[in-house]
């Protein structure tokens, strides 16, 4: 096993294999950059280029692109308040603060740096876990899936703040953002719902203009409103604020390993995808909060917020391929473009991938390591320009973010009803933030309703009332309370301690 | 205490109509079919009914709760902020009107020229950032990607 892992990076680093790796790499950050351009799509968009590649170096050059588009995906969400992704999009609540506060260069380098973490973390996940996840995963029937979703539904809890009136706020924004993924045909009855006899609504709503005009436009809106540049006067942190950025990463160690460990296993569990393990992650951040206080710090720029979502984020990369590779179940459209890349280049998923391909196998280990270094290596030297970004002139930056959130929306489906999307929902977000409404527990709630209807029904059919006696259900029923009541005791408790204090 | 209207209570309003549309539209549906649109509608309507209620009365100011998200800028006249809020969302329709009326290729490198130079921004900047704009469209999407760009309607028109 550990010669195959040896080998693994020495076929990597032959020049030819690692020549279309640099390629692979380079077309990802650029790919991450620009909001216009997902990853899945230029994915799909490169398989005919791997045609004439060797395997290793196939997966080279795929891997190599995909797995650090989240990582530039960061930098544009930090700098400009659009999601680079649409696993990016959780970074824009503490990141673009800090953009705006000057703290630019401290948001990106702990960006990058808990990225870079969850990567690797990532990478050993699946070094380490190919012999051993089967079991673990066929645990997971859709009724386990089912209660994944419900638990991180009751994230909105921790989502929504809990001064005033938040907490109600959040659970009107979740419960829309659930109302908002039943439109589209019913998989049960295949009866059309909320599609007003648009052809377009059939499929229901894309994630893509819905997460770039949530975040996009109230941020377009507000540049506009001041009349300056994004960092306003406030003098941008230079190589010293970088540097802070990747010493919070360690700061903060813990959560950014408990918040890589959620991106990987949600990218292990099929069909939950990175769009949720960025806010499952968030969510746990913002629990990390010692009380009140410390939690209100979360969506005005606090760095933990920052480093959640960015660890998980580029983790689940790792466990996406983990049941991909070992059973050829793919956990995310990404993954199911590369499954086809797997008979493209003539081979088959499941365990000649654990025997007869094993260096290959590692060979895709060394490329997630790799190329997140060498992004994150090439992003810190950069950042300093980058971050130069947010002192240009509002007037001259609104135009282009403008054209890249609209094109960014055009290309999710090439289909102009992606602009209306784009606009219904930059203006929902507008009205949100001037209402003082959180956002995130509509996304969470739009991101999980279709998870959590199909996952209902399938168990429903296939177990009856039953499988809310299955042992991993209870134990996440039991998880999911607990993660609903534990801000409310936390923030209990911190009053508590607080009349003490004054006493 | 006289009952103001402000935007929380006319947000509330909205999506009390759309819960209400929800459960409406649900009733025609097959019990599989409905039942998530229901279980969700029917709470929604009663949290948004509640929202609204909490908010008469109120003014905005006093009903804006600390939402774990950004704020927009308060520190500018609201009489500035608000003609810049409309300038914005003019600007925002008015790239779409042209995107759908003269495409994206010719409509990305216009709205950035006329945007810059209503801004006051130089000539020479709105024109190489326009230009800019349209090599970067035409390069990425179009001839590396191949990704189709549709007429705009006038075009369309004149076939």
């Amino acid at each position: 096993m550990f010669d195959a892992f040896i080998q693994g990076l020495l076929v990597i680093l032959q020049w030819h294999t690692l020549a279309v790796m640099l390629l692979g790499i380079f077309l990802g950050f650029w790919v991450g950059l620009l909001p216009g351009l997902g990853g899945s799509t230029t994915l799909a968009l490169m398989l005919p280029f791997i045609y004439k590649m060797s395997p290793v170096e196939a997966f080279a050059f795929l891997l190599g692109m995909h797995s650090v588009v989240a990582t530039t995906g960061d930098i544009t969400s930090v700098l400009f308040g659009i999601p680079g992704e649409g696993t990016t999009a959780a970074t824009v609540l503490d990141g673009h603060a800090m953009a705006k506060k000057g703290e630019a260069g401290r948001a990106l380098g702990a960006v990058l740096m808990s990225s870079l973490m969850g990567a690797l973390i990532g990478a050993f996940a699946l070094a380490i876990s190919i012999p051993i996840v089967r079991p673990l995963v066929l645990m997971f029937g859709s009724p386990e899936l089912f209660m994944v979703a419900i638990l991180g539904i009751t994230s909105i809890s921790s989502l929504s703040g809990q001064e005033g009136r938040s907490l109600l706020r959040g659970l009107i924004a979740g419960l829309l953002g659930l109302l908002f993924a039943t439109v589209g045909e019913d998989p049960q009855a295949a009866m059309q719902r909320f599609t007003f006899g648009q052809l377009y609504l059939w499929s229901g709503l894309d994630l893509v203009p819905v997460l770039v005009g949530l975040f996009a436009i109230p941020e377009i809106v507000d540049l506009a409103r001041r009349g300056k540049a994004i960092a306003g006067d406030v003098p941008v942190g230079h190589i010293s604020g970088v540097m802070e950025g990747v010493k919070d990463t360690f700061r903060h160690f813990w959560l950014t390993i408990r918040c890589s460990l959620i991106g990987t296993w949600i990218g292990i569990l099929p069909g939950l995808g990175g769009a949720v393990a960025q806010w499952m992650a968030y969510a746990h951040a913002v629990q990390s909060a010692k009380d009140a206080t410390d939690r209100d710090r979360f969506g005005k720029g606090d760095v933990r917020g920052v480093i959640g979502p960015g660890a998980a984020n580029n983790s689940k990369e790792g466990g996406d391929l983990i049941p991909t590779i070992a059973f050829g179940v793919p956990g995310s459209s990404s993954m199911a473009i590369l499954l086809a890349a797997f008979f493209m280049v003539g081979l088959v998923p499941g365990p000649d991938m654990l025997n007869k391909h094993l260096v290959l196998t590692f060979s895709m280990v060394w490329t997630l390591i790799l190329a997140n270094i060498i992004t994150v290596a090439v992003s810190l030297a950069v950042l300093n320009h980058l971050a130069k970004l947010t002192r240009v002139r509002g007037s001259v930056l609104i135009p282009l973010i403008l054209f890249l959130a609209f094109i960014g929306s055009y290309t999710a489906n090439n289909n102009p009803a992606d602009l209306v999307t784009f606009l219904f929902f930059g203006f929902l977000g507008y009205l949100m933030i001037q209402c003082g409404w959180p956002r995130a527990p509509l996304v969470l709630g739009f991101v999980l309703g279709r998870i959590v209807e199909s996952n209902f029904y399938i168990s429903t059919s296939r177990y009856g009332a039953a499988w809310l006696h299955r042992p991993l259900v209870l134990l996440l029923i039991g998880l999911s309370i607990l993660v609903m009541v534990y801000p409310f005791l936390r923030f209990r408790r911190g009053e508590a301690t607080g009349k003490e204090a004054i006493q | 205490m006289k009952a103001r209207i402000n935007l929380n209570v006319m947000m509330s309003l909205a999506i009390m109509a759309v819960s209400a549309y929800a459960l409406y539209a649900s009733l025609q549906w097959p019990f599989k079919t409905a039942l998530f649109p229901r279980v969700l509608s029917i709470p929604l309507f009663f949290l948004a009914t509640t929202e609204m209620f909490l908010s008469l009365g109120r003014s905005q100011k006093d009903v804006q709760g600390q939402a774990m998200d950004f704020q927009m800028t308060d520190d500018i006249d609201p009489a500035l902020a608000r003609r810049r809020t409309f300038m914005i969302f003019s600007s925002i329709l008015g790239f779409l009107l042209l995107i759908l009326l003269a495409g994206f290729p010719l409509a990305v490198p216009l709205f950035v020229f006329l945007y810059l130079k209503l801004a006051g921004e130089k000539w020479l900047l709105s024109s190489l950032m326009a230009v800019l704009c349209w090599l970067f469209m035409e390069g990425i999407f179009d001839r590396l990607l191949h990704l189709p760009f549709p007429q705009g309607w006038l075009f369309s028109l004149w076939g």
